[in-house]
């Protein structure tokens, strides 16, 4: 486990760059200087980063923008793309209403 | 709750899918395949180019056949699809969950079978959420699967083979494709897919990148610009064009989830995050299995031999076939599959410059910088001989795992021989006839047939050609070179079509002689022809 202090220091403050503007995340309209400084903030790993700005979890699951964001979270870190820890798989793995979700397993198939 | 079971549920009715469920159906087992398309083939249906290979990879064959002919046989062994079934959910114990209608249906198998392909990666840069910019893949489906054209201007960014066989479709679909920009130093494709969109005159920026989509509520222009070696742009190299579509083919990355969830070992390779799989297509998990490009892109070739050696092994897994039986079958289609992986493309090779073919001859630094083989450049190749009378040129430069043409000759002219990725040679002992069966049998479309002297002064170039309408016989127009720019004038003298040919039309031209090295396109003078 990392030292996230550490690792604070290691890769110093938030510095505004020209394309912070830019969305990454088209689903759920996230800016890249949002991801930038979720990393200063201590958000080292995607299932945070998910969480916290919610990149990655509108229509299409990260599909477009996943290898992107896990490059900018890199590159902030000072690692390779593979060194960051990715986000869990669980179902839904599409977008699916809630009203047939909520109905598996709960009606009767007779 | 139901929960319906299966001996083998396969995810994802593609080439891989359906093929491991055809070879395993031959074994007597009834597959169920999922696949959350409205249509099954995955991707084939998009590809209206002819495949590379041997016979037994179906070379010479375009995608969508290869797509019906897999359909056909799923329908012939009895290998159920369900289609518009979106599969959610994949457990540790092989139980799935299915989104069907408006309903979640679970099923059980004893063995699943993930095929659940690649999507297309993006990239960022300013503007690039404007409508007009589209993945390849989008503007396959547009133009191949509805018969829409993408856009009129078009500028594709990325040099490998989805890139140039998109950008060569766009052309055939009638859209002028401005240019092709990548940000590697080399072409990333096959050299005979990038000479084709070269020499119908499509300018190569290679250590480009794009800058800016420019538009306000769509896309009205791009810039490009020179990258340095860190990757970032250099100043004053920016080049602006004016186009309404900007077309991204930056690779493909494998739709693992499902995989993942399922608790298989996974691994994040430079090629996408993979499960950690055998050859046999087998996980860490016992029963759940992966093909093709979920397991690492590669072409639909080899997804459907990954198909069928899964489909194999999940037939000794149940019990239908005997270990002996499952290893004879393996051998035979790892014997097909690395035949596919030779050559310079191969695996082992992806991002290195191979500078020498497999002959000792210098690989052309043109090609790879520019798109098209210099004319200086283009003697040195074994297929490209000076004779009198009629012969093929087979502007075949670099070692690819392909050889119809050494079958479509019927005279023996052309020699691969044994080791499918050698460069064709052309016999002067055997005699041409100009039948144009080597021409049409190109997936490549780098053979020629040239004859000097057809009437004083002036020699003949026949072409492969795939677009419409076609030129007529007597009319005249402009012979491009192979960098696409005007060789000379040119005069139709033949216009040969047969269904043997499937679509590649042979389309001969009259140019004087010293051009007959050089003439490599011809565009009529109302300007660029279209497919359809």
């Amino acid at each position: 486990m990392m030292d996230i202090q550490e690792k604070l220091k290691e890769i110093g403050p938030y510095v505004e760059a020209e394309d912070d503007g830019m969305l990454v995340c088209r689903c759920e309209e996230v800016t890249k200087g949002e991801i930038r400084k979720a990393v200063h903030e201590g958000i080292f790993t995607i299932e945070e980063l998910r969480r916290y700005l919610r990149s990655g979890m509108g229509l299409c699951q990260g599909q477009t923008c996943g290898k992107l964001v896990k490059g900018i979270v890199a590159r902030e870190l000072g690692v390779a793309p593979s060194e960051v820890e990715p986000a869990s798989s669980r179902a839904p793995m599409r977008p699916i209403e809630m009203e047939i979700l909520a109905e598996d397993g709960g009606v009767a198939h007779e | 709750m139901k929960i319906e079971r299966y001996d083998m549920i396969v995810i994802g009715a593609g080439p891989a899918g359906l093929s491991a469920a055809i070879e395993a159906a031959k074994k007597g087992i009834k597959p169920i395949v999922f696949d959350e398309n409205e249509k099954p083939g995955g991707q084939l249906f998009k590809q209206i180019h002819k495949f590379f290979g041997s016979k037994e990879h179906k070379a010479k064959v375009r995608g969508f056949k290869i797509g019906e002919e897999l359909l056909a046989e799923a329908r012939e062994y009895g290998v159920e699809v369900v289609l518009n079934a979106t599969v959610v959910g994949l457990y540790p114990e092989k139980e799935i969950t299915v989104k069907i209608g408006n309903e979640i249906k679970h099923y059980k198998g004893d063995a699943v079978l993930v095929a659940t392909g690649a999507s297309e990666n993006m990239v960022n840069f300013k503007g690039w959420t404007l409508p007009g910019v589209i993945g390849a893949g989008a503007a396959q489906t547009m133009m191949n699967l509805h018969h829409i054209k993408p856009g009129k201007r078009v500028l594709m960014l990325g040099s490998g083979n989805v890139g140039l066989v998109v950008s060569f479709q766009l052309l055939q679909a009638g859209c002028e494709v401005v240019a092709l920009a990548d940000a590697a130093p080399r072409v990333g494709g096959y050299g005979v897919h990038a000479a084709k969109v070269a020499r119908c005159g499509v300018p190569f920026y290679l250590s480009h990148t794009i800058v800016e989509a420019e538009g306000e509520d769509c896309v009205t222009g791009v810039v490009i610009g020179q990258v340095g070696p860190d990757w970032k742009v250099i100043p004053g190299t920016e080049k602006h064009f004016d186009v309404d579509t900007i077309c991204l083919a930056v690779g493909l990355s494998p739709m693992s989830q499902l995989l993942k969830q399922a608790g298989c070992e996974m691994s994040d390779t430079k090629g996408g995050y993979v499960p950690v799989c055998q050859e046999d297509g087998a996980t860490s998990v016992s029963g759940i299995f992966a093909a093709g490009d979920v397991s690492g892109i590669e072409e639909a070739s080899s997804a459907m031999i990954e198909g069928r050696m899964s489909g194999a092994t999940i037939s000794c897994y149940l019990g239908y076939i005997t270990e002996e039986e499952k290893q004879a079958r393996i051998k035979e289609l790892e014997a097909q599959l690395d035949t596919l992986r030779q050559g310079m493309f191969a695996p082992k090779n992806r991002g290195k410059l191979v500078e020498k073919t497999e002959e000792g001859i210098a690989v052309s630094m043109s090609l790879l910088e520019n798109g098209y083989v210099a004319d200086t450049e283009i003697e040195r190749y074994p297929g490209v001989t000076k004779q009198e009378g009629i012969h093929p040129v087979i502007e075949c430069t670099q070692n690819i795992p392909c050889n119809p043409c050494q079958d479509a000759c019927p005279k023996g002219c052309i020699c691969i021989g044994k080791n499918i990725t050698s460069l064709p040679v052309v016999s002067k002992e055997h005699k041409c006839i100009g039948c144009g069966m080597c021409v049409a049998s190109c997936s490549g479309q780098a053979i020629f047939l040239v004859q000097e002297n057809v009437e004083p002064g002036f020699g003949e170039v026949t072409m492969p050609y795939e677009f419409l309408p076609l030129p007529k016989v007597g009319e005249k127009g402009i012979a491009l070179g192979r960098d696409g720019k005007e060789v000379c004038e040119a005069e139709v003298t033949k216009v040969r079509t047969a269904p043997v040919f499937d679509h590649t039309n042979l389309l001969t031209i009259k140019v004087p002689n010293d051009r007959i090295m050089k003439a490599r396109f011809y565009r009529g003078e109302n300007g660029q022809q279209s497919a359809k």
